[in-house]
């Protein structure tokens, strides 16, 4: 099993899959804030979309820009294989922890 | 102006370009312009959009400063030292082989070896197909570079050289670990 995923960089994954086709890095920060319920640098989420494609997590492509964005390109990201596999073992592995646990009530 | 048109200041977004690599500058530059208009301006207006701009600005300046200049640039150097100083040790266990030479050598080369790796890139190529290589490699040094400390520390002699190199060592390995390629 590689490293497991932190949770930010879950969230990330799971923004691009949500996306689909229109997973482009300003939709992905909205995403990924929607995700975590709480405001994302810009920073941060390009960050790891940066690191999650170095490590063969996502890949990405570049499309047309608009005239908002002064004609600059889009890059779209997509899950690798490999990104649903280390999904799939973020998840088991939380499944497997929390087995069986009650969390104590009224504390 | 109407809703879509503005952009952020040019002064600003020079500041933006600056701190990010030539992949993602076009794209990033883009997407932070198109949230700046279609979204920051029309919620918070113009003042308010702008000190939105300028904490996105800031958000990238930790990644920026730690792995593009600073941490770079002392792997770098630190990466120089340490393959200079394997190779001159390496030779003098060669020399003067005194007793245990052989593993030492074996040691000194295999700094030597990583050092140069990561001086010229590779270390960055390898681990694009497996952070493990990264990972040995810095986990050796470190390994070595702990051990020559404690090892001097607690000897009847205190070597300063010794000292500066295993730091070196472990500063380098730490370093390799929190690096990243950024060939792109």
């Amino acid at each position: 099993m590689a490293d497991l995923l932190g949770t930010f960089e879950q969230a990330v994954l799971l923004a691009i899959l949500r996306l689909d086709a229109d997973a482009y890095g300003r939709a992905v920060l909205h995403q990924a804030q929607e995700l975590l319920q709480r405001n994302v640098s810009a920073g941060s989420v390009y960050t790891t979309l940066d690191r999650l494609e170095a490590r063969g997590l996502v890949s990405s492509r570049l499309a047309e820009g608009t005239p908002v964005r002064g004609g600059r390109a889009r890059r779209y990201y997509t899950v690798a294989g490999k990104g649903i596999e280390a999904l799939s073992d973020a998840h088991s592995a939380l499944t497997t922890i929390w087995a069986g646990v009650q969390l104590p009530t009224g504390v | 102006m109407s809703r879509g048109t503005q952009s952020p200041p040019r002064w600003a977004e020079a500041l933006l370009e600056q701190l990010l690599s030539a992949h993602e500058r076009e794209t990033v530059v883009g997407d932070l312009r198109e949230e700046y208009a279609e979204s920051a301006v029309v919620q918070r207006g113009r003042l308010l959009a702008d000190l939105w701009y300028l904490r996105q600005i800031w958000s990238f300046v930790p990644r920026r400063l730690f792995q593009n200049r600073i941490e770079g640039k002392m792997l770098q150097a630190i990466s120089f030292f340490t393959f200079a100083c394997a190779c001159w040790l390496a030779t003098m266990e060669m020399v003067l082989r005194h007793p245990g030479y052989g593993l030492r050598i074996v040691f000194a080369v295999s700094i030597a070896l990583i050092s140069l790796a990561t001086m010229i890139g590779r270390l960055g190529h390898v681990e694009r197909r497996g952070e493990g290589w990264r990972w040995a490699g810095a986990l050796l040094l470190i390994g070595i570079g702990g051990q020559a400390f404690l090892r001097n520390v607690r000897a009847a002699h205190f070597e300063g050289f010794v000292v500066v190199i295993s730091v070196a060592l472990v500063v380098q390995g730490v370093l390799m670990v929190m690096s990243r390629s950024r060939t792109a």
